[in-house]
């Protein structure tokens, strides 16, 4: 494998935020492929992280830095992977429903998400169906994915894939969701695709969605 | 007679120096004042800028001078009673008395007859009040968990009803708004015999969370509000996760606990002046692996107490987190880290310390980890009571009665004493091998399940006033009928 795809990988692993931009740009001049970067630079990186994370043996914040690097480079090749019509990961479009305020988990499902590839769009906390609805139709996502941590906020998820029914675009998107009171069960009865009990676990199920759609 | 002569009476704990909780105190005071918060509420907005706090937007300041006026007005020492008139159920606040209950509001149990997790129903609620009303170490109530089987919006209220007429020491309240707090309270009035009788002897505590970091949500001042407006004791209590929602530091999530807190503090003594409350937070670590936040980590006893000491260098009493673990099952990491946190909640003198029976870092409770703590509670207690000197206790009498190759069986000073110089357990096995074999090799978790079911089986809590019930039957019905076209 050439240098600077390997240079890219450990950029990723050691979570180079600031540094992974100018080796993209590199390698571009150096004639590699977005979708090589992509596949053979910035993914293998992040599955290392992952795997490491699993095991133990690398933490909450070194994942984030890993993330925003991963983020950072596909900022430089996502118009290029558009343009020569290579599939893109996919998009994951988040939020904590409506009535509730608990944000860490979610964002901890935003950031392993991030770091598997996908663009993230967060909506942040309390969000209405509504805002989930409008937002689907701003920014195209592939996956819709909802935090509750609340048994009185659950229903609110219902609601959501309610008002995506109703506005038409609930075939557009798969939706997942998670947080301490779901569970798989109570995901088939709102007619959820996907639970995930946790921030990895969600990057993983994430992945697979988009596989299958 | 002695002169200059000092006691220690107990076990004296002392972490950070004056110097150092001056520190954290200016601490808190700068991010009031610089920094300050976010306040999601008009009219407590309001009642903050009439009361001289810089209000711009939704960003409330206050200025020192505020802080340390409502520091000034709040009560450092003050009783909660209990509803049936037993002074042995009542607690009193103040230096030097620590005091312990369960947590409020997990969405799991655990099963007293299978010992297996399930979401929390209504029954469970008396179950756990009544446990709490027996055992001699649990101060206060609140129910571990958060009803199912019910309305969801009427979870707390249908809990206080149910806790209430099960026992009669103090409970800990909780709701999600203005409508659940009043029926709680209307509850609690009933049984007190009216608004000013409440106000002389109050009976429970009102608890609400603001939002980590620097957010006073809609729903904690509201409810706040409420509590104030009719002098109920109340908690102002974030939860900051180490890490992740505060700084990583000790130091630095206890104040921006603090500052979170003291935001309470202050609306509430503009509302009501001189209304008990209590400085809160749980302190603790973001497992930056496991992704939890952590009820069993060693931090947390050790935030909790730094919390605590700035609290009571502030004159507050605190809300303390205890006896709470993130195991899954009554094992020995329960064991581990609930006695630990305990035992260091005791010598830190937290005023209410709360989650005792919190298991899977506070996502199922479990009243059998309750019923364990209550032993490491005790055990903890009788450490914490320390060493009495005085003539009687130094014994010299008795060692002179005795002399060389003597024993103290008989002696009248062994009699007088014995009982309350060794703590005896309920739990903890001290037979020898033959007899424990021959009462059938218990474990542990074999005898706080017996004695759980003991307690259920035989334990009767006094009785609510006829009036009382009444009283909650009519606000569950109207409870029912103001929820009864929300889905
Ligand atoms: C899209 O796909 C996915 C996939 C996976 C997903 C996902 C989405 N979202 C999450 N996941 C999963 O991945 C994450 C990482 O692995 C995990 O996320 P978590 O969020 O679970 O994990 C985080 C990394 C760490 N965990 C947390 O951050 C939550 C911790 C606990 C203690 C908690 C906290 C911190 C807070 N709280 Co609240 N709080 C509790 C929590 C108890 C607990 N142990 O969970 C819980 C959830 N709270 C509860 C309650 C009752 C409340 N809280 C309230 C408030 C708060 C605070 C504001 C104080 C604070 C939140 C601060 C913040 N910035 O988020 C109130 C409600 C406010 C509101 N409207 O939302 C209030 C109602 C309390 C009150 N009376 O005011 C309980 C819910 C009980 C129930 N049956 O519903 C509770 C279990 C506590 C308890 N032991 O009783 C997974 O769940």
């Amino acid at each position: 494998m050439s240098e600077v795809l390997t240079s890219i990988s450990n950029a990723i692993i050691q979570g180079k935020k600031d540094d992974i931009g100018e080796l993209t740009q590199k390698a571009l001049d150096e004639g590699q492929s977005a979708q090589d970067i992509l596949y053979k630079g910035l993914m293998p990186g992040m599955d290392h992280v992952s795997d490491k994370f699993k095991a133990g043996d690398m933490f909450v914040p070194e994942v984030m830095r890993s993330a925003r690097s991963m983020a950072n480079s596909m900022k430089i090749l996502k118009p290029l992977l558009i343009e020569t019509g290579v599939a893109m990961i996919g998009k994951v479009l988040l939020g904590t429903v409506k009535g509730d305020l608990h944000d860490i988990g979610k964002n901890l499902v935003g950031m392993m998400c991030e770091g598997a590839g996908f663009e993230v769009k967060d909506l942040g906390i309390s969000v209405e169906p509504e805002a989930f609805v409008e937002a689907v139709k701003e920014f195209e996502p592939d996956i819709v994915g909802m935090s509750a941590l609340l048994t009185t906020t659950m229903r609110s998820m219902g609601d959501t894939i309610k008002a995506l029914e109703e506005a038409g675009v609930r075939d557009r998107v798969k939706v997942m969701i998670g947080g301490a009171p779901v569970n798989q069960s109570f995901a088939d009865k709102i007619g959820a695709d996907a639970y995930a009990p946790d921030a990895a676990a969600a990057s993983d199920v994430a992945k697979k969605l988009v596989k299958k759609s | 007679m002695r002169t200059n002569y000092r006691i220690n009476s107990g076990v004296r704990f002392e972490m950070l120096s004056q110097d150092q909780l001056q520190e954290l105190f200016d601490g808190v005071l700068h991010v009031l004042e610089n920094i300050g918060l976010e306040v999601h509420h008009d009219e407590g907005r309001d009642i903050l800028k009439n009361a001289g706090a810089w209000v711009d937007g939704k960003r409330v300041r206050i200025p020192q001078y505020l802080v340390k006026r409502s520091l000034e007005m709040a009560p450092r020492s003050f009783t909660i009673y209990a509803r049936d008139g037993n002074p042995k159920h009542d607690i009193h606040i103040g230096p030097g008395r620590a005091h312990f209950g369960p947590g409020p509001t997990p969405p799991n149990f655990i099963d007293v007859e299978t010992q297996e997790r399930r979401p929390y129903v209504k029954d469970d609620a008396r179950i756990v009040a009544t446990v709490v009303d027996a055992l001699p170490n649990i101060d206060f109530c609140e129910s571990l968990g958060t009803i199912s089987d019910v309305h969801p919006d009427l979870a707390a209220s249908y809990e206080f009803a149910e806790m209430f007429p099960n026992t009669s020491k103090p409970i800990v309240a909780w709701s999600y708004g203005w409508d659940d707090s009043e029926d709680i309270h209307k509850i609690a009035v009933a049984e007190a015999g009216g608004q000013d009788a409440f106000e002389r002897r109050p009976n429970y505590v009102h608890y609400c969370e603001p939002l980590s970091p620097l957010v006073s949500t809609f729903e904690a001042v509201d409810k706040l509000i409420f509590a104030a407006r009719h002098r109920v004791p109340l908690i102002f209590t974030p939860c900051p996760l180490a890490g992740g929602t505060a700084p990583v530091t000790a130091a630095g999530i206890i104040i921006q606990a603090a500052a979170e807190s003291w935001m309470g503090l202050v609306l509430a003594q503009a509302i009501q002046p001189g209304v008990p409350f209590f400085m809160g937070g749980v302190l603790s670590v973001m497992d930056m692996n496991a992704m939890i936040l952590s009820y069993g980590a060693p931090e947390l006893a050790l935030m909790m107490a730094g919390a605590t000491e700035l609290a009571h260098f502030a004159g507050l009493p605190l809300w303390q987190t205890g006896g709470c673990t993130d195991s899954k099952v009554l094992d020995e990491q329960a064991s581990l880290e609930g006695s630990i946190s305990c035992f260091f909640s005791a010598l830190t003198g937290g005023d209410l310390c709360h989650d005792v029976g919190y298991t899977e870092s506070g996502i199922t409770g479990s009243i059998l980890q309750t019923v364990m703590m209550d032993e490491a509670i005790g055990y903890s207690r009788r450490i914490t009571r320390g060493i009495e000197v005085n003539e009687d206790t130094l014994a010299t009498d008795t060692i002179h009665n005795v002399g060389p190759n003597g024993h103290y069986l008989y002696e009248e000073h062994t009699h007088r004493y014995f009982k309350t110089e060794f703590w005896y357990p309920n739990l903890c096995d001290r037979h020898n091998f033959e007899e424990w074999e021959a009462a059938g090799k218990t474990k542990m978790r074999d005898r706080v399940i017996e004695r759980t079911r003991d307690i259920l089986s035989s334990h009767k809590p006094s009785a609510i006033k006829p009036a009382t019930k009444k009283a909650i039957k009519e606000i569950l019905e109207a409870a029912e009928a103001r929820v009864k076209d929300k889905q």
